[in-house]
């Protein structure tokens, strides 16, 4: 049976509900990321925050976009950070303060952002169509191989010297009197 | 015969620079080119006066000069000034150069003999002929410029010959004391120069002369007033005189010279020459004779308690000043010209006697230790006799006319309280010198015993010049002076002050012997006598020849002194009615603390505010460095800030 | 709601926000890293919302969105690199003790 565009007995339309539980869970989960204490919860609480955009994205008509938030993102990027926490966690880690003794003022220069930024998006009229428009893949793939070829090799080369200098940086110093073990 | 002027001045400034260059090398023979240059000077001078005094052409009446160059030319300007290397001379002139070049030549001979054993003596010769450099350049200029550089010269010359033992510190202070009263009359000088130039534009004075009487009558009274200033200070009047007694600590030698015979006459010198400029303020010339009359008194009455010999002859000197100085105010100009002349041989000799009787006795000052040495010391005795004779004022020594003059022209110019006071001064006068007398050379000895056997005369190069300087001293008043009035010097001078003296008014009556003239004359004799008696009385006399002996009653001098009332007398007198004292309290300890204050102030307040500058700037950096907490999360903040207040700004400015 | 620009960019603009906050008021380097992560998200969301709604945008947003996620993993790695290495040296992962900078 197909779901109708609202909710049944109701006027509200199933995108509007979507739009508001999915941007419920990324402002919660964003919010637990900074001000949680244990880190690998904020770890976690991250992933739930990109799984939540991804879902966003796909409201918004762009399911590429969204997998790929899926798959590096989550898949990547955030194994990568709870690799990070593990390797530099110190026994007596979570004693500590969690916040800065700037983090009132932080909290300031957060709040006024975000009225800074609400202030723009709401008093500029933007030429929005109204409606959300899907794109498709092969467009996308069009373009990053005609059009945006240059950025699309870029980026290869960032992300090889990315990971040469990764593996540098994180190198562990040979221990003095083996180096040469040849 | 003007083309001579320049020679005199020039002639001492080459031994000066010769004894100052070479004497060290030579030391026994420092003082050849010092005195054979001032001998020199003396021969020239001797001509140039005789030839300015008998009004021979070119000096003619009003006198003749010559400029030499000209020294600042300044004249471009709205108010040009001009001043030039000129000398001067008209009879004013040629009797000061009398004066000083004799008694010069005179004491350069007798500083051979007195300064014979000490090893600084080509300094002492060269800051002689230093001296006499100036003090003919004072003497001779034309213009008030080259006045002042003279006046500021000899101030120098006094400073260095006073503190000429300078290892002592006595020494070193009187010279510091003599420099800066000095100083106090010299600005006043200054001043007056600088007012004569605003109201006539010109320096020379003869052409201020000319013109003065188109000078406001204010200007012309605060001139007036300014120029005395400078002569108080030079000529040691109240209340600059504090400097002259302790400027004895100088060589006799020196205290002879500048300070009886020739700086201390500067300041007559000035105002005889200015004679047009206070004939123009007769309110300026009250207060003249008054501080003249007033300083005669006040030094008379310390002269007799003191004990050093030449203190009493230093206040000696002040009292006679300020009797040239009253002389000057109640206009008998030509008086004290003649007083000038008289008493500047008569102090020299007795200055030089004085320096002989401290030779002979090893070094001792004090009266108290002296006595008896009439027999041991004949030809200082006989000499100090005539010049005692002299001053205290016994006819018809040089000292009776002059004196007789000055008094009796304040008599008659109506200033009786002048004559009143010169009257009584003239009575302290021999008094006190009988007094010096007395204790020096009659009575029993109390001279130490070991310096008693070896009290010797002086060599000859010491009492040569003394010799010819009794001759004037006795004679002086009757070669020039005599018939009063009317004598030579009168004659001579006449020209210089005819101006003035009929412009006041004061006609000068024929003298009358038997009339008003003869009465104070025979007055102030009978005081004198009366004087010297008592003196002889309460110090005792010995003079063989006319039969005079008495001896010294010590104990009634003490019983005199310690009577009711006399006794707080002879006890300010004896303290020099507590000028030091009173000079140490109000500008020693009060300027001291005043300047203590203005020290405190500067170095709190205005090195505090500069030092806090740097102080506040680097507490401000030393806070300010506390943003660089070289962590990445203070940085961002920063930047979140700074983003926030850009954005918000072009929010406000795009929404409005 | 959904149907309009607005209410994403405003979300966005809030995620920015959040983001902004723990990077400025966390202790801790990995803490920081997770914070720009969400600021560039963020950023991503805008991108991706204006690419919805305007029409000549569509693809180009696109793109840029996924150029932009690469960036981020890659500064993402050599970023934990770096905490890694200085952790290394300074045996603690708070930023506080990050201060060699300063004298």
């Amino acid at each position: 049976m197909p779901i109708g565009q609202t909710l049944p007995f109701t006027a509200v339309r199933w995108d509007d509900v979507l739009f508001v539980v999915l941007a419920i869970m990324l402002l919660g989960s964003a919010l637990l990321v900074v001000t949680m204490r244990d880190i690998i919860r904020c770890g976690l609480a991250m992933i739930a925050s990109f799984a939540s955009l991804a879902g966003i994205y796909v409201l918004l008509g762009n399911p590429l976009i969204a997998a790929t938030q899926v798959l590096v993102y989550i898949g990547a990027i955030s194994i990568l950070v709870l690799f990070a926490i593990m390797l530099t966690q110190t026994k007596n880690a979570p004693t500590r303060l969690v916040f800065q003794t700037q983090a009132w003022v932080g909290a300031i220069a957060a709040v006024a952002i975000a009225a800074i930024i609400a202030g723009t998006v709401l008093t500029t009229t933007w030429p929005s169509t109204g409606a959300v428009a899907w794109t498709a893949t092969s467009d996308i793939a069009t373009m990053l191989f005609s059009q945006y070829v240059l950025p699309f090799e870029a980026v290869s080369v960032l992300l090889t010297a990315a990971v040469v200098g990764g593996v540098l940086l994180a190198r562990r110093e040979p221990p003095a009197g083996k180096e040469d073990r040849s | 015969m003007t083309a001579l002027l320049p020679l005199i001045p020039i002639l001492p400034l080459g031994g000066f620079v010769l004894t100052g260059l070479l004497g060290r090398r030579y030391p026994e023979d420092a003082h050849r080119i010092a005195v054979w240059a001032v001998v020199a000077a003396w021969v020239v001078a001797s001509i140039v006066a005789v030839m300015a005094l008998l009004h021979a052409s070119p000096f003619g009446t009003a006198g003749a000069g010559i400029t030499l160059w000209t020294w600042i030319p300044a004249n471009g300007f709205s108010h040009g000034f001009n001043a030039d290397i000129g000398l001067f001379v008209d009879p004013l002139t040629a009797c000061l150069l009398i004066v000083v070049t004799t008694i010069g030549m005179l004491v350069h001979v007798y500083s051979i003999g007195y300064m014979a054993h000490d090893p600084g003596r080509w300094r002492f010769f060269a800051y002689l002929n230093l001296f006499m450099f100036s003090m003919l350049v004072l003497i001779l200029a034309d213009n008030f410029l080259l006045v002042f550089a003279g006046w500021e010269l000899v101030g120098l010359c006094s400073y260095l010959l006073i503190g000429f033992w300078y290892p002592r510190r006595s020494a070193a202070v009187a010279a510091k004391k003599a420099f800066l009263v000095n100083r106090v009359g010299d600005m006043g000088f200054a001043l007056g120069i600088m007012a004569v130039w605003t109201q006539l534009g010109t320096l020379n004075m003869q052409a201020v002369f000319a013109r003065f009487g188109s000078v406001p009558h204010e200007w012309q009274i605060a001139i007036a007033l300014l120029i005395f200033c400078g002569a108080v200070g030079k000529s040691a009047q109240f209340p600059l005189h504090v400097w002259l007694p302790d400027a004895m600590e100088g060589p006799t030698p020196v205290s002879a010279l500048i300070h009886a015979a020739t700086m201390v006459n500067a300041g007559v010198y000035l105002v005889a020459r200015c004679n047009p400029i206070f004939g123009a303020a007769p309110e300026v010339m009250v207060v003249v004779a008054a501080i003249g009359i007033f300083t005669a008194i006040l030094a008379a009455s310390i002269a007799f308690t003191q004990t050093d010999i030449k203190r009493v002859l230093a206040y000696s000197t002040l009292s006679q000043l300020g009797y040239m100085f009253a002389s000057l105010g109640v206009g008998a100009w030509t008086a004290a010209i003649f007083h000038l002349m008289s008493h500047g041989f008569f102090k020299g000799l007795l200055f030089l006697d004085s320096g002989s009787v401290i030779h002979s006795v090893d070094g001792e000052q004090d009266m108290r230790k002296m006595g008896g040495l009439a027999r041991k010391i004949p030809i200082t005795y006989a000499t100090m006799l005539v010049g005692s004779i002299a001053i205290a004022g016994v006819p018809p020594l040089a000292g009776f006319f002059s004196k007789d003059e000055i008094l009796g022209g304040a008599f008659k110019n109506g200033f009786l309280w002048v004559w009143a006071i010169g009257f009584v001064v003239a009575g302290m006068t021999a008094f006190y010198m009988f007094r010096l007398m007395g204790m020096t050379f009659w009575g029993p000895s109390h001279v130490d015993a070991e310096v008693e056997h070896h009290i010797h005369e002086s060599p000859r190069s010491m009492t040569g010049p003394l010799i010819v300087l009794a001759i004037p001293a006795a004679v002086l008043g009757l070669v020039i002076g005599f018939p009063p009035e009317t004598g030579l010097l009168h004659q001579w001078l006449a020209p210089v002050f005819e101006g003035t003296i009929a412009a006041s008014g004061h006609a000068e009556a024929a003298y009358n012997f038997f009339g008003i003239d003869g009465a104070l004359a025979i007055a102030t004799t009978a005081l004198v006598a009366v004087a010297i008696v008592v003196a002889w009385r309460l110090f005792g006399v010995e003079i063989p020849s006319l039969g005079l002996r008495a001896q010294p009653r010590p104990d009634q001098v003490r019983e005199i002194s310690a009577r009711r009332g006399l006794a707080a007398l002879y006890n300010g007198s004896f303290h020099k009615w507590w000028f030091d004292d009173i000079n140490n309290k109000l500008f020693v300890e009060w300027g001291g603390k005043l300047a203590a204050a203005a020290f405190w102030f500067d170095r709190t307040i205005i090195d505090g505010t500069v030092n806090g500058v740097g102080t506040v700037t680097a507490g401000a950096g030393g806070w300010l460095r506390r943003v660089q907490t070289g962590r990445v999360q203070n940085y961002a903040l920063g930047i979140a800030v700074g983003l926030i207040v850009i954005a918000a700004g072009y929010l406000y400015l795009a929404i409005r | 709601m959904s149907g309009s620009l607005d209410s994403y960019l405003i979300l966005s603009g809030l995620l920015f926000a959040i983001g902004t906050f723990g990077f400025l008021g966390r202790r801790n380097a990995i803490s920081m890293l997770m914070s720009i992560e969400l600021m560039l998200n963020a950023v991503n969301l805008t991108i991706i919302a204006f690419g919805a709604f305007v029409k000549p945008l569509n693809v180009h947003a696109s793109v840029i969105a996924l150029i932009v996620i690469a960036v981020a993993a890659a500064e993402a790695t050599v970023g934990l690199a770096i905490v890694m290495a200085i952790y290394r040296n300074k045996k603690t992962p708070l930023v506080d003790e990050y201060d060699s900078m300063s004298e």
